[in-house]
This record gives C-alpha cells, structure tokens and sequence, in this order.
C-alpha cells in the first residue's frame, strides 16, 4: 500500500536530522538563569528530586507528593528561582502506571528573570496533595478542577467544590475510564435548591 | 457623549488628586496605598444583603455569575461561579487528531478565534518539531494582529455600553465590520475561521487582500483617535475610570492576571517580546505600558496596543516574504490544496493525514502566547500516534473571573460593572 510509505513518518536521514535540529534548539533554549535555578534545586533538595528532565526545552522536576508543598514553596521564594507566578496547576492520569496513575503538574513563571519551570508530582487514586493556595491564590480553581476532574482531593482547600460541571454530576470526566459520551443519559439533571 | 473636556483639565485635576510632589509613575508601594485609599472596608456587623449578579446580567457579558455579598452598596464578598458553557473541550481534545482540533480551540475565545487557533499550532508545532515557512510566520501574524483589533474594539464598545452610553456600542461595531471583513476575505469565515494549521495556514492571502487591508489599517488609527476623542476625555467615563479596581502587579502574579491588565499595573511583560513567536521578533513594535493599574489605564494600554497592532501588520505586509504558505513536512501538516487533485503524493498525503492524523513523537510541551486579553497556554503530553493523551488550555479568562473577589471587594456595585468589563472575561474562554 502507498501509505506504508507515510506510517513510518521520515526516512532515518531526515529524522536523524530533524532529531539534531531538535537537540541543537534544546540545548541553546535552556536560559542561563533557568541552569542557575536547576542547580540551585538540586543543591536544596538532592535526592528528594526524583526524576530530571530536560525536552523541548522545557525543564521537568518530578517530586514525590510529600514535598510537595516545600519544593513548591521554595521555588517560589528563593531569590534565584523566584517563580512568582503559577501559569497552570493541572492533572493527569496515566492509567499504565499501576499504583500512581495521578499526576498533577505545575507549570511555574518568573516575572523576574523570565525562565519557566514544571513540577510534577504522582499519586495513587484520589491521593491527597496539600493545596497551594497560599502560595498563589490563583491555584484555587486550578485546583477545584482538577479536583472535579481527576478526584484529587486538596487538602486545605478553602472552596473544594464543582467548578465547570453541575453539582450533582458524578464521576471525573477527564479520567481516561470515563467515556466520551457521559453517565447519564440524554438528560441534563440540574436541582441547585438551596445549593447557591 | 459629547460631554468631552480638555486633557489639561484633566491632568490637572489628576494632579489634584495626588500630592504635588508625587512623581507622575506612581511604584508598587504608591499603588497600594491607592487602592487602600480607594477601597471602602466597612464593619461587616451590619446587615448584609446577599444578591446574585448573573448568569444572565447584561453586564457580564455571558453567563458568568458572581454572588454578592454587600453592606448598603460596598461589596463585602463575592463569589464567582463559572461553569454554565462548559464544554469539555479537553476531553473532546484527546478524542481527536492534532487537526481536528483546531475547530474546537475557536470555540473558546470566540472574539480572538485565530489567536486561540495560533496557540494550539504553536504547542502541537513545538511538539513535532515543524518548522513554518516565512511566509506562513507573516501571514499569521497579521491575522492574529487583526484578531487584537477585532479584540479590542469589540472591548471598547461593550466596556463603554456598560458604563451606560449605547452610541459608542454601534459606533465600534461598525469599525469592528472592517476587521470582519478582512477575516472574511482571508478566511471565508468571520468569527470561527480555523485559519492556522499545523505547519502554516490554510490559504494564501487572497487578491486585493493587501490593498484592503492597508486601507483598514489607514483607516484605524483615525477611528482610534476619534475614540480616545470621545472616551478618553470624557467627564463620565474618567470619573467612573479613573483610581477604580486598583490593581498592583504583585497582585496580578498572585492571580495570574495577565495581558493588558498587567501591563496597565507598570509591567512591560508581553511574550510577543519576551518568548517571540511567529514573526514578531522580525518587527519593531512597543509594549504598552501604563502606570496607575486602574479602570482608566486599562482602556488606555488597549488603545496604544490598537495603534501598535496596525504598526505591525503594516510592517508585515511590507516585508510580507515569498514562497509556501504551508510546511512540506508530509508526516505532519496537510498538503497545499491545490496540490491534492493534481499530485498523486499530495494526494496520498492528504488522505493520511486526514483519516490518520499527523504522527507526533512522544513527550510533553507547554508553550504560552501573548492572545488579545492575556496569556494563553497550551498543555500537551503525547503518548505518539495522532491524539494528543491529555490537552490543557490556560485560558486567561479563567484566571480573569478568578480574580474578581480580589478585584474588587471594598468597591461599589456600579464600579463592579466597569472592573469586570475592563479585564475582558470571555466566557467561552473561561468555562473551556
């Protein structure tokens, strides 16, 4: 057939190509503020960082939910990282990892020096992570949907509801088990007496 | 409206308002105690009245419902509830290939959709490694410029309407007609367009398109003064405007509040500059940027983007380069159209791409760009194969409805209506 020449995308001299114009982009794209900030990272916290990765150019942490909280915080005050914006707080679920199959995901900011930064956490399901709303109160809705999506319980949540879907709907809808299509059949069942 | 007094009357009175020997920019500190100053914070023993503002309000634009806790007419709490145009674009994001879904990233900001569509192409280009041709970079800079102006006059009309003049409304729609046009002649469409595609665009700029468009951008700058004209000096609107809804840049990172409303706190943050895409690094524009993070200043860094966004679209269609409008990158993008009813291999092209999507290679990226109302993200973790694992847009908008307890507690109710208007909260945007 004429698409077998289109299922394996490139020819290996072109991806090869590709790979290295990648790579080369990757490599000149890491800020040296950002390389400053990494280090400052693994000096603080060393083991407890479980996992670096560097692709895209973008710089991933992979934490374990109980430093969550101080990793955070840290990256948020410490002079050199001073990531004082939070762009999105968000979840995931990995359904082949067998006993985490949550993650939730930061993407932090810094107005300061211009670099950005994620933080990823994996937890088992429902499994609780402490909120981060005081650090920056613009993860107060991330939060309650990733919570509404996901199940991921926040602890310390001042306003852990329903965000986008109504208030009696059941289920995580961005679970991978849940369908496409819904659990409730082609009625919206709305009743928000004394719910408001 | 023709209630217009003269800027040193006004400028006047603004020195009035402040000490003599306040320097004219005011810093974070000077900001604060403002908005101190401006926010009443009554004793909560009273009785408090608990109203729901919305969904349906005029004012907000959409269905976006705050629910108010006030003491007389000073709003003591406020709680935001969104959720009413969810759509679980998401969800339907991981269900479809890299091209289907740039039909559905219109539906969220349906004012700027080429602004939501260039975001998306941007993130899934990254992923894949395509790279766009000039030509394609151009095109799509001047079609997301032209979004900002559709964007921002379509702002300017409604915040004006909500402040109680329904003249200006009609007067900004009829200019808004001529960005319209533009995007009709370019994309067939004019609001959902769908115009970007992975690699490029979908179309060439049309004939006469050029002329056409140098005559709108002419023509804008005038309108931009006739506005500034109508609005800028007017009693009413600086009188609602001016030192309303305070907010400093450090609030604005506490609530990642972003675009225009942060650059109107003194921060001269764009990703246009900062993390350039497209061909903005080509052209030379500047950041607006305003001091007093009010109501009034807002309305003013809109207009300087206005005039800054007809700069740039007169730069690129001067050094508008010549060839594809479309990567030739047969494992990711779509072929040329024309191409597909006359070569057999752009035909086979098409069809893969159509009935299997684009292969991307495993991996996560975000990538953030500066659309008409603030900062867009887009989230993407691919497991390989044609369907992205899990999309997340960041909206600015939800952000935006985020921050409106933080906005605008201690404020009146009437000012209520102008600090919602002047964040720009689309709710197609917000509810995702």
């Amino acid at each position: 057939m004429s698409s077998a020449r289109f299922v394996r995308p490139s020819p290996p001299a072109g991806s090869s190509a590709k790979k290295d114009r990648t790579t080369a982009r990757t490599a000149t794209s890491l800020a040296p503020t950002l390389a400053t900030a990494a280090a400052k990272l693994r000096r603080r916290f060393g083991a407890r960082l479980l996992e670096e990765k560097e692709s895209f150019g973008e710089l991933t942490f992979v934490i374990a939910p109980g430093d969550w909280m101080r990793v955070l915080a840290f990256c948020k005050t410490a002079p050199d990282l001073a990531f004082d914006q939070l762009d999105c707080l968000m979840g995931d679920h990995l359904p082949e990892r067998a006993d985490t199959p949550f993650a939730v995901l930061a993407h932090l900011t810094s107005h300061v020096h211009g670099h950005r930064l994620r933080v990823k956490t994996f937890l088992a399901e429902g499994g609780p992570l402490p909120t981060v709303t005081g650090l920056w109160p613009s993860a107060g809705f991330d939060e309650r949907e990733t919570w509404e999506m996901f199940g991921i319980v926040f602890q310390d949540h001042p306003d852990l509801r329903r965000l986008l879907t109504a208030e009696d709907f059941r289920g995580f809808p961005l679970r991978k088990d849940f369908p496409l299509e819904g659990n409730v059949g082609g009625r919206v069942r709305t009743d928000l007496r004394g719910k408001i | 409206m023709n209630d217009a007094i003269d800027s040193a009357t006004i400028h006047a009175r603004e020195a009035d308002s402040t000490s003599p020997d306040t320097p004219p920019r005011p810093n974070v500190e000077q900001l604060r105690e403002r908005k101190a100053r401006t926010r009443q914070h009554l004793e909560t023993g009273g009785d408090i009245m608990t109203i729901s503002m919305g969904p349906q309000h005029p004012s907000t634009h959409g269905v976006f419902q705050m629910v108010l806790d006030l003491d007389g007419e000073v709003i003591v709490d406020l709680r935001p509830e969104i959720g009413n145009l969810h759509r679980g674009v998401e969800k339907l994001c991981e269900h479809r290939t890299y091209h289907q879904i740039i039909p559905l990233t219109d539906r969220l900001d349906y004012n700027s959709a080429f602004a939501m569509n260039h975001g998306f192409c941007e993130a899934a280009e990254k992923l894949m490694g395509v790279e766009v041709p000039p030509r394609a970079r151009y095109i799509r800079t001047i079609a997301h410029e032209l979004s900002r102006l559709a964007n921002h006059i379509l702002w300017l009309g409604v915040h004006i309407m909500d402040l109680g003049t329904q003249t200006f409304f009609v007067i900004c729609f009829r200019d808004r007609e001529y960005v319209l046009d533009l995007f009709e002649m370019l994309t067939g469409a004019r609001l959902t367009h769908s115009f970007a595609r992975i690699g490029g665009v979908a179309k060439d700029l049309p004939d006469g398109f050029e002329q056409r468009c140098r005559k709108v951008i002419e023509f804008l700058p005038k309108r931009i003064a006739e506005y500034e004209r109508i609005v800028k000096h007017n009693r009413i609107y600086y009188k609602r405007a001016k030192n309303v809804g305070i907010f400093t840049s450090e609030d604005c990172y506490a609530w990642r509040v972003t675009g225009p409303t942060l650059r109107a706190a003194g921060v001269a943050r764009d990703l246009r500059k900062d993390e350039p895409y497209a061909a903005y690094d080509e052209v030379d524009f500047e950041v607006a940027v305003e001091y007093n993070a009010d109501v009034y200043d807002r309305f003013l860094v809109r207009m300087k983007e206005m005039r800054e966004s007809c700069k740039i679209i007169r730069q690129c269609l001067d050094g508008l380069p010549g060839g594809p409008y479309l990567a030739r990158d047969a494992a990711h993008s779509l072929p040329v159209k024309r191409d597909v009813l006359r070569d057999s291999a752009a035909m086979i092209q098409d069809f893969y791409q159509v009935f299997q999507g684009p292969q991307a290679p495993k991996g996560e990226v975000y990538r953030a760009i500066e659309v008409p109302k603030g900062e867009m993200g887009v989230y993407i973790r691919s497991e390989g194969g044609a369907k992205p694992a899990r999309v997340r847009f960041t909206t600015p908008s939800f952000y935006h409805g985020q921050a409106m307890p933080a906005l605008s507690i201690g404020e009146t109710v009437p000012d209520l209506v102008a600090i919602f208007a002047s964040v720009d909260v689309v709710l197609g945007d917000c509810d995702k």
